[in-house]
């Protein structure tokens, strides 16, 4: 996939990681601005659709960038990459990050993180996102079935539940997650509506609604879309 | 100087104070009783029978005042004419009106009467002025003889008083002594009820200061720690409220050292775990390079078995720095009441992931109805993510894992967590280190083992662990039931 369009801002002041990280990215498509400190960081996240930020940095630390570049672009994801990993830390940077990594941490996994806050913030918008026979449009809010070639019409609430677990690509969500998320408010135990939205969703989606294939049923656990 | 000062506060203390009321009430009976009277009397005398101004209002009050006053009149007249005589008697019966009023002469002739009484003769024998006499001073009415001159000698008659008793003595009486028990009581009782309301003013004040001071020892000023009191006086409590201000001032700054201390130990454990794991990202990064380039089947193993050893290294670090703040009791609980099986399955889902990876069986049965325990989310997920990554590390041959929600005896529901690896104790043991193969995981499994012991028990959450070689069954139950 070509993401040259797509620019980076990666703020890390440990040269080695730095330079593995910029590679990485560079190879799957992406345009990595790297800076060893956040002096400049609001300058150059104009021009950026997601910004990598490490926390122990020379001069200001990642939290207090990571603040002033949620003030000034608050649309752009954040995503905090740091060796520091208490949950005071954690907690810290998540009250203006979307995302907390630790180091050490496998390149597939911040790029499966880097590509789904991304396409939480809407700048995959060019591209479908391709899912066994389906193309879904997210911000045309339109799904086509390529086996049919027919487009496939969802309710309001089931749009956003699908949507929902789009944007936890490969993430296993429990029900109550689902519900809190798509309804915004607290689960009430043993309500079955979400339940009854999914078997409608799964008639309206699937090639066979009794074996699943995009809307996965983790047995005990919840749901899961893969990519 | 010293003993001025010793002496004033002791005047401005609570021992004075309580001391001068128990001196009033040991002087109670022989103080008050005879104030009361002293009271008593001084306001009968100027309230109830103030003599000058009664004698104006009522001159019959007094019979010794009447009598006197009655002689004192006869003796002026010792030279005066009939004619005088009569003016006299008649200028006095003004005077009292209410009196009967008559002058007999030297020939026992009675000369004038007023008002005329049909009683009294027109001539006075003997025998009737001794009858006269008599009756009279068994009679209900008081007489005042005096002779004019008031002597027999001057030989001009006697004049005569008489006014009844009701007008006199029975009223006079009966209203002094109704007055007198009533104010004499009244005024007891008012020694007696202002003698009540200073002891009861003197120990509402201090409860009124004592629960003040509770109340600033309940009431924190949102860091836990209680509020400083204004001094107003400084008696005991005063004192009391000093020594509590500055414990207050004392606990503030120690908490304020705490906090120093505690962020240096934070900051410290942080760039720990900063100088740690960037190294460690750092030979990740040349790994994952090294990936790329050509490499035989047993490289490649090697290399597979090196990144897990930094996945393990990095657990191993973070449950280091964890089990040392969380001994140190720099991170608190706070449990709140919540359903553990939604935590249950929202970890479960964080891990299936890695589950698969590894081609685990997963089996998780947990009931629909919520579980609530008095549990620590965060700590509580801490336990789940332990227990699960000692199964990756200690039981992954087994291929399994299970969660399920399971009745005890006791009445009691338990989250079980089964793995079906070689036991826990024997795979723990067989890689002690005083045995001689020791390893980093086998230290990482006691550790996390360690923090999971320690936040079991201080969410009071009963841990039972059942492990043979057919693999191990960890129970978690609330331990109060």
């Amino acid at each position: 996939m070509i993401r040259l369009d797509i620019q980076i801002l990666y703020i890390e002041d440990d040269v080695e990681i730095g330079k593995w990280v910029q590679l990485d990215l560079t190879e799957r498509g992406y345009k990595v601005i790297w800076l060893k400190s956040g002096e400049q960081a609001v300058e150059h996240a104009a021009e950026s659709r997601l910004v990598i930020l490490d926390v122990m940095l020379p001069g200001l630390d990642g939290f207090t960038v990571g603040q002033r570049l949620k003030k000034a672009y608050p649309d752009i994801p954040i995503l905090m990459l740091s060796a520091r990993t208490s949950i005071d830390d954690k907690l810290e940077g998540l009250q203006f990050a979307d995302d907390y990594v630790t180091k050490p941490f496998h390149p597939d996994e911040l790029a499966a993180r880097i590509e789904v806050l991304l396409r939480r913030s809407g700048s995959y918008t060019a591209e479908p996102l391709e899912l066994k026979h389906l193309s879904v449009y997210e911000q045309e809010k339109r799904i086509m079935n390529r086996d049919t070639g027919e487009e496939i019409v969802l309710t309001g609430k089931q749009f956003q539940i699908f949507t929902y677990l789009l944007r936890h690509l490969g993430q296993i969500l429990t029900k109550e997650q689902i519900y809190e998320g798509v309804w915004g408010e607290p689960y009430l135990d043993g309500d079955k509506t979400l339940m009854v939205h999914i078997r409608y969703l799964r008639e309206k989606l699937e090639r066979d609604p009794s074996a699943p294939e995009v809307i996965e049923t983790i047995r005990g656990v919840g749901y899961r879309v893969r990519a | 100087m010293k003993n001025k000062g010793r002496i004033a506060r002791f005047r401005s203390s609570l021992l004075y104070r309580y001391l001068f009321i128990i001196l009033i009430a040991l002087l109670f009976v022989p103080i008050v009783f005879p104030v009361t009277l002293i009271a008593y009397g001084l306001f009968q005398g100027t309230v109830i029978n103030p003599s000058s101004s009664t004698s104006v209002e009522n001159p019959y009050v007094s019979k010794g005042n009447l009598e006197k006053t009655w002689h004192e009149e006869a003796l002026k007249l010792a030279y005066a004419s009939d004619i005088q005589i009569e003016a006299k008697i008649r200028e006095l019966k003004k005077k009292y009106s209410k009196a009967n009023l008559f002058w007999v002469d030297q020939q026992g002739k009675t000369r004038i009467q007023l008002p005329v009484q049909p009683s009294l003769p027109e001539i006075w024998s003997a025998s009737y002025s001794i009858d006269y006499m008599k009756t009279r001073s068994a009679s209900s009415v008081y007489a005042v003889v005096a002779f004019i001159g008031d002597k027999p000698s001057v030989g001009r008659g006697f004049m005569v008083f008489e006014i009844p008793y009701s007008v006199t003595e029975v009223r006079q009486q009966s209203n002094n002594s109704l007055n007198g028990i009533m104010i004499y009581i009244l005024l007891f009782l008012l020694f007696f009820i202002g003698f009540i309301v200073v002891s009861w003013l003197f120990f509402v004040r201090i409860r009124k200061r004592l629960l003040r001071l509770e109340a600033a020892m309940t009431l924190s000023r949102g860091e836990g720690l209680p509020q400083p009191i204004k001094v107003k006086r400084l008696d005991e409590i005063g004192q009391l409220e000093n020594a509590f201000n500055g414990m207050v001032l004392q606990l503030s700054s120690s908490l304020q050292r705490e906090r120093e201390e505690e962020g240096l130990r934070k900051r410290l454990i942080a760039n720990l775990s900063h100088d740690l794991r960037t190294p460690l990202t750092v030979i990740r990064s040349h790994m994952y390079s090294m990936q790329k380039e050509p490499l035989s089947d047993q490289g490649r193993e090697l290399l597979q078995l090196t990144e897990s050893k930094i996945s393990d290294l990095s657990g191993l670090i973070d449950n280091l720095l964890s089990y040392n703040l969380l001994t140190s009791g720099k991170y608190k609980l706070t449990p709140e009441r919540m359903d553990v099986l939604r935590l249950v399955r929202e970890s479960a889902a964080a891990w299936y992931p890695l589950w698969e990876k590894e081609q685990f069986e997963v089996d998780i049965q947990v009931q629909d109805e919520p579980l609530y325990w008095w549990i620590d989310a965060q700590w509580f997920r801490r336990i789940l993510d332990n227990l699960f990554q000692n199964i990756l590390r200690h039981a992954h041959d087994g291929k399994y894992i299970g969660v399920y929600t399971e009745s005890l005896p006791n009445g009691s529901l338990a989250v079980v967590i089964i793995d079906h690896g070689a036991g826990m104790d024997a795979s723990i043991a067989r890689e002690k280190p005083e045995l001689g193969e020791g390893s980093t995981t086998a230290h990482g499994a006691g550790i996390g083992l360690a923090i999971v012991e320690f936040l079991t028990r201080e969410m009071e959450i009963a841990l039972d662990i059942r492990s043979s070689a057919e693999g191990t069954r960890v129970y978690l139950y609330p331990a109060v039931y």
